[in-house]
């Protein structure tokens, strides 16, 4: 069993003299419920992140031969009497690993407000900042002392970028993203030309010894927070070559495709198998007010091929069972289509999935109607699909952080987990 | 009688102990740094905790000079310092500190980090105007609320509103937090589970007072009419009074809702105002302008000059008297309530005057504390200010404090007359700006990411700033050194602004011999270590 955060950093402090006491003022740890920390160790999340909002009719809640239904067919999956989009014919031979939940109602039909929602789980509030999924994730599921980051990002293209929002929030810096934009590569990850690797390492021993003087005496959670950071620096770089998928075999890279999302869903996968526990992969742009068709029959044939990857490959390495895969996005898309042929913003009867870890696979929860117009059973919100992504990795969705006086559980009171999907 | 509001009896206690404490307090015409120190060491008494000794003179003037000037002191300041033995000198810096335009801009930057955190715009130059023309902090907070008489175009404090205008409850809870010290959030929708003081009538009272302000084009207005009405916890529908935090119900002009006829007409001003690009005119009766008047008057003045006392403490001190600083209610009592008292009166009656608390503070021997607790007895509670907090820079200061840092030590010669150095610290002030962006003002529960320290490991923007050669740099002034003891003893003065002691001086000295084969590289990663250690990034 991996030791909790708190306890390394108390005996790692104890040890080097540095400052113990209270890493930070959250109490999360309070009578740690030791069985489901148990059932967490070693559990990691991919999330799939579908900018722009991916059209639920297109994927997994496909209205065939209604007059909102689109082009394209329905066909059979691999679970008797779910049926798919026929743009997915990957994932329809894999649905026995998949839950789809068919009925979210999120209200919020803006890029900004709605991809705020599916990444804090809830509405902001003026005071208080929320930390993301990724952030939540990192701090319940990263280990102290692990070599790689605990939350790696990637979004390359543009456009809406400045909403797939990556904040730690009240958990504070140390749960930042690793966010890339340009490269595949994170910044900073590499030592400068013209420095030995011997010379690195030196200056940094000699910065350590210093800062432990200078600590010494000085119990204070920022200043230890500051020495953890440099602490990681040199187990980061050395993480580096987790981004390079250079020494990866053609029969892999084949699997998961030459494009850059399917690159990235394979960096995605090395780094879950180093331990990493939350990689975002965000492939944009779904935002199809014209043309949607087009666009679904790129994007989806694309995250058909991906995702099916994914689950072949953390299947035969034997992650699978530990490491969960979720598809959101911002939105879905309306049923009716509109004179560019395309399909605007829609938050009231849409469809997220989930697979791997501790997922039912081969269910569907809950149905919009005949046009997909509105949800028509168990109508669920952003809260209870976090609530099941925590449930999924063994993660108690009502435990409290406590920020100041005030206690904020994972999600808002009251919130229930979808049983339904959960194995 | 049984019908009194329970707010008003809550109104009436808080008023009652005011008055009863007032009797208790300290002189008011005792100075205020006699009455923190007063306060502080009644506490620690009673608790029987020895505090930690005076900080030495040396880490005083670093403590002081970061707290007033924003940056670290030159060499030549601390070696001046240290070697003074005027017993006047601690008094003297601050004085000549408070006096330098330098104390303005930190003033700036610290209550424009304060007040514009998070909304992507700043008051800047309005605030560098208040501190050089001394404007009395309820003045300031007039001008934030209500807007400057000659500020048409809403450039000026008025960003304070008009960068919240779009969110109604960011304004609230905003405007809450920052001048009345509390968070009325959680009231929202529920009465507030810990505090019994507010209820939901509380925060749409509060919200009333700004929800008749709305956006036009890049400008912003305010109607003469409309309501908030809200849903209870019990589902009924209530109009909402327009209610200080108190309880206090301010009376208003009778407001009717427009028809539908002068909703079309005003609809269409709005329209043509919007294409000519111009603010609306101000309303005959302003709710924002009635928040202001009944802020500052009878019990509620409490809750105004309390709040400013206790974000000035919490600035250099680390922690509030009453912490954390958005959570002053009954159920969070200060740690020091009679200290809080005095200051929070003295606050009001000496015209809101910023500059006096902030002497008194900085002039104490609660604040002049060693950070280090090197006592054998069990490290007091922090809400003691037994021994002082190690706070992390504010980005604004770790950037100019940086460029000091590396800068060659005869570019800031100790004769340089006050103007002079002024003058070159603005302009690093300005150099740093670039480093700064790359740090978050830190809040409560602050954590150094590894980002950082991994920009200062690998990045060729660190490198490139603070350890590239040049004769203006602190690498070829230690190159120029004699021998090693004495590069380092230069690199500990320029970068820690204190003397060297043996045991560090020796074991730079050996990292230096070791690498007398790549002298050059050596005195550049020695300059990283410095730079890069929690010494250099803290305030302590």
């Amino acid at each position: 069993m991996s030791l909790t955060r708190r306890s390394f950093l108390s005996t790692a402090a104890a040890a080097t003299g540095l400052a113990a006491a209270d890493m930070s003022a959250l109490n999360v740890l309070r009578n740690p419920a030791l069985a489901s920390e148990l059932k967490s160790s070693g559990k990691r999340v991919i999330l799939l992140w579908l900018a722009g909002g991916a059209s639920q009719l297109e994927t997994f809640d496909p209205k065939p031969g209604r007059p909102t239904g689109g082009p394209y067919r329905a066909i059979d999956t691999a679970v008797p009497g779910i049926q798919i989009s026929e743009l997915m014919p990957k994932l329809a031979a894999r649905m026995k690993q998949l839950a789809i939940i068919r009925s979210l109602d999120t209200k919020i039909g803006d890029h900004g407000q709605g991809a705020r929602l599916m990444h804090l789980g809830r509405r902001d509030e003026p005071s208080l900042k929320y930390p993301d999924l990724g952030a939540m994730l990192a701090r319940e599921l990263g280990r102290a002392e692990s070599q790689v980051p605990d939350y790696v990002s990637f979004y390359t293209a543009t456009e809406g970028r400045g909403s797939a929002i990556s904040q730690s929030g009240f958990l504070g810096a140390r749960y930042n993203a690793m966010f890339l934009t340009e490269q595949n590569t994170p910044p900073n990850l590499r030592r400068l030309d013209g420095l030995t690797e011997l010379d690195h390492k030196e200056r940094a021993d000699l910065r350590d010894l210093l800062s432990a003087q200078f600590a010494r005496g000085r119990e204070s959670a920022p200043l230890a927070s500051h020495n953890e950071a440099y602490s990681r620096v040199r187990g980061l770089m050395a993480s580096e070559k987790l981004f390079d998928i250079s020494g990866e075999d053609q029969k892999t890279r084949d699997l998961y495709g030459p494009t850059l999302f399917g690159e990235q869903a394979l960096i995605a996968r090395r780094l879950v198998e180093a331990g990493v526990p939350f990689v975002k992969v965000s492939r944009a742009w779904w935002d199809s007010h014209g043309q949607n068709f087009e666009t679904h029959l790129e994007l989806v044939t694309e995250l058909d091929r991906v995702y099916s990857a994914l689950l072949d490959d953390l299947g035969s390495r034997g992650l699978l069972e530990n490491t969960l895969i979720v598809t959101l996005s911002e939105f879905g898309r309306t049923p009716q289509i509109n004179a560019s042929l395309g399909r605007d913003h829609f938050a009231s009867a849409w469809s997220v999935s989930l697979a791997g870890a501790g997922v039912k696979g081969g269910t569907v929860y809950g149905a919009s109607d005949e046009d997909g117009n509105t949800v028509k059973d168990n109508k669920v919100g952003a809260a209870e699909v976090f609530a099941t992504i925590f449930r999924a990795v063994g993660i108690d969705h009502k435990k409290d952080y406590q920020v100041g006086s005030r206690p904020v559980p994972l999600t808002d009171p009251g919130t229930k987990p979808i049983a339904e999907v959960l194995a | 009688m049984r019908l009194l509001p329970a707010l008003l009896l809550i109104a009436a206690s808080c008023t009652l102990a005011a008055a009863l404490r007032a009797d208790d307090l300290l002189p008011p015409d005792t100075l205020p740094e006699q009455v923190i120190d007063h306060y502080i060491d009644a506490r620690l008494q009673r608790a029987g905790v020895s505090p930690a000794p005076s900080a030495d003179d040396a880490n005083l003037l670093r403590r002081t000079t970061l707290d007033l000037a924003g940056r670290i002191p030159t060499a030549g300041e601390a070696r001046a310092f240290v070697a003074s033995s005027d017993s006047g000198k601690r008094q003297q810096l601050v004085g000549r500190l408070m006096a330098s335009p330098a104390f303005n801009r930190q003033q700036t930057a610290e209550f424009d980090a304060l007040l514009m955190d998070g909304t992507k715009s700043s008051i800047k130059e309005y605030l560098a105007k208040a501190f050089r023309e001394n404007f009395s902090w309820d003045r300031m907070f007039r001008d934030m609320i209500v807007g400057e008489p000659d500020d048409a175009k809403q450039q000026g404090a008025i960003r304070f509103v008009a960068s919240r205008a779009k969110d109604q409850d960011k304004l609230t809870v905003d405007t809450s937090v920052l001048f009345f010290g509390v968070n009325v959030s959680c009231a929202k929708c529920h009465d507030h589970p810990l505090v019994a003081d507010w209820k939901q009538d509380h925060y749409y009272g509060m919200l009333s007072f700004f929800s008749r302000t709305f956006e036009v084009g890049e400008f912003f207005g305010e109607r003469e009419y409309g309501k908030v009405n809200f849903k209870t916890v019990a589902g009924d529908s209530k109009d909402a009074k327009l209610m200080f935090l108190t309880g206090t119900v301010v009376e208003e002009p009778q407001s009717d809702e427009p028809n539908d006829k002068s909703k079309r007409e005003e609809k269409q001003r709005i329209e043509e105002l919007k294409k000519k690009k111009e603010p609306p005119p101000p309303p005959s009766y302003s709710r924002r302008s009635a928040l202001v008047d009944a802020a500052l008057k009878d019990e509620q003045s409490e809750f105004f000059s309390r709040a400013i006392v206790n974000h000035v403490w919490n600035r250099f001190f680390g922690r509030g008297l009453v912490n954390p600083v958005d959570q002053m209610h009954s159920e969070n009592t200060a740690s020091h309530p009679d200290l809080l008292a005095w200051l929070a009166r003295d606050m009001r009656t000496s015209g809101y005057d910023l500059r006096r608390l902030i002497r008194g503070i900085v002039t104490s021997q609660a604040y002049a504390r060693s950070s280090r607790w090197d006592s054998a007895d069990k490290r007091p509670n922090d809400s003691l200010f037994a021994v002082a907090l190690v706070r992390p820079l504010k980005p604004w200061q770790y950037g100019t404090s940086l460029l000091i840092a590396s800068q060659n030590p005869d570019n800031l010669p100790a004769d340089l007359s006050p103007e002079d150095l002024d003058k070159r610290m603005e302009s690093l002030e300005s150099a740093g700006r670039g480093l700064c962006s790359q740090f978050e003002v830190p809040t409560a529960d602050f954590q150094v990411g590894v980002d950082e320290a991994l920009l200062f490991s690998n990045g060729q923007k660190v490198a490139g700033e603070l350890l590239r050669d040049g004769q203006d740099r602190l690498l070829a002034k230690l190159a120029d050194c004699p021998d090693d003891k004495s590069a380092a003893e230069t690199a500990i003065w320029n970068v820690f602004a204190r003397p060297p002691a043996a045991e560090e001086v020796q074991g730079m000295t050996a990292f230096l011999s070791q690498r007398t084969d790549r002298a050059a590289e050596a005195r550049k990663q020695f300059i990283w270590a410095l730079l890069t250690s929690g010494e250099c990034r803290f305030n302590y």
